[in-house]
């Protein structure tokens, strides 16, 4: 068990210092993964603080037998993130739609810590097909749904399905690899 | 084998389908409908959990390979609302039968007739504290307690009884960012809501809570709730509600704003 799951089972016990712990070591990965998908920083921002609560107030939930730390952390973050997205479009509020739609991909990415792991999973990302690659960068990174891939890509929704199911196997298999 | 394959293509189907939704699943690139079909197929297909887990460590990798360091301020306001949010208790099977007894509770019996159903969701929330979960129901205002809220009713009696005597009505309770419960009576059949709120945090006074219905027939507002009376605000009736619809809460100007600001302190699914 690692590190942070130890810290999230003393934060369902009410222990503020391991929740400030907590919060250090997942705080860049919320706020990216969010940021991410959501693009706008101060939206973000107010996600990421409904996460960090949800985390707090759900620490008891979490199962580390069911998974690490990081993965059920990041799961919230970017559900959350992907449900607000949605909902927003849901109103069809288009403005908003629009000012955020005009965010260059760049602006963002340039923001982005630079690390090893950030390498280390870009050659992963690599290693996949251009389809297995682009089904990944447009459902993760944009928040799109699979249906809506299938149709921004011109292929049948059966189809990506399973390149989604086949690019997050290669991936945990590279990545496993490269740990 | 093949004879058994011949004899049962629809079950074939049906059982291979969800496992290629896992990768789908895993992104969130699923519509609320297939997510609640593969989270009931991930409950019997242990293999399936199995999978969906392993693969969730290459999307926590994902959203590693994205880190962006938020602004400082963010811990701050995490840890000082931490420390005005009370912790849930772990799930156990003790309080699963309660959730289940309360969901078939009394209210719809009574009240809210055959085709009752308790429903709650919550689009993520704006807002620091947005805390509405099925659980909540547990924490609900009971029949009886609203019953005597409601007999309190300044607004239209009848548009009220109407709402919830309805054949279709439906009730639902949440907690707002920032303090408080609210509890709706809807019907879709009668386009309407009864809204009640107990316990809301107050306001500045240049700020008063305002209703959103918001859906795919537009952004309405219903309009700025009461002044709470010894905590209680409402019953207030929203009607022209569509299908679709959210109900939202917001911080307004005592006039109301033309559209809803966030932070959205509620935000129901109806």
């Amino acid at each position: 068990m690692g590190d942070l799951s130890v810290q999230i089972g003393l934060v369902a016990r009410g222990d503020t210092a391991a929740f400030d712990v907590v919060y250090e070591q997942i705080a860049s990965s919320v706020f990216g993964i969010v940021l991410r998908v959501m693009r706008d920083p101060a939206q973000s921002e107010e996600v990421s603080q409904d996460v960090m609560l949800e985390i707090w107030r759900d620490a008891a939930k979490f199962d580390p037998r069911r998974g690490s730390g990081m993965a059920w952390v990041t799961t919230l973050a970017h559900r959350r993130a992907v449900d607000r997205v949605r909902s927003v479009q849901k109103q069809s509020d288009r403005e908003l739609r629009v000012a955020t739609a005009d965010i260059p991909y760049d602006e963002v990415a340039e923001a982005v810590e630079s690390t090893f792991e950030r390498e280390r999973v870009r050659r992963c990302l690599d290693s996949l097909t251009d389809l297995q690659r682009e089904s990944v960068n447009l459902a993760y990174y944009r928040g799109y749904t699979y249906g809506q891939v299938a149709s921004l890509l011109g292929v049948p929704t059966g189809t990506i399905k399973t390149r989604m199911r086949d690019a997050l196997v290669r991936l945990r298999d590279c990545l496993g690899a490269a740990l | 084998m093949k004879l058994r394959e011949l004899n049962l293509p629809g079950r074939r189907t049906r059982d291979r389908e969800p496992h290629t939704l896992a990768g789908a699943y895993v992104m969130d690139a699923i519509t609320p409908p297939d997510r609640a079909r593969f989270e009931s197929h991930l409950a019997r297909c242990e293999e399936c959990a199995q999978e969906v887990a392993s693969l969730r460590e290459a999307t926590a990798r994902l959203a590693g390979a994205a880190a962006v360091a938020p602004p400082a301020a963010l811990k701050e306001r995490v840890m000082a609302a931490a420390a005005m949010t009370r912790q849930h208790p772990p799930v156990t099977s003790e309080t699963e039968s309660q959730v289940r007894m309360t969901r078939s509770g009394t209210w719809h019996r009574s009240m809210a007739g055959r085709s009752g159903r308790v429903r709650l969701a919550v689009a993520a929330g704006a807002a620091a504290a947005v805390v509405v979960l099925a659980a909540a129901v547990v924490f609900g205002v009971s029949a009886g307690t609203m019953r005597h809220q409601l007999s309190q009713a300044q607004s239209s009696s009848q548009q009220v009884a109407a709402v919830l005597t309805a054949h279709d009505a439906t009730m639902m309770t949440g907690t707002v960012a920032g303090g408080g419960t609210v509890t709706i009576v809807m019907s879709h059949a009668m386009h309407a809501l009864v809204f009640t709120a107990a316990g809301l945090h107050p306001l500045s006074a240049s700020r008063g809570y305002e209703l959103w219905l918001i859906g795919p027939a537009g952004t309405r507002p219903v309009g700025m709730l009461p002044p709470d009376s010894s905590h209680m605000t409402g019953p207030l009736v929203a009607s022209g509600l569509r299908p679709g619809d959210h109900l939202a809460l917001t911080a307004a100007p005592p006039g109301g704003s033309a559209r809803p600001n966030a932070p959205m302190m509620l935000d129901v699914t109806l």
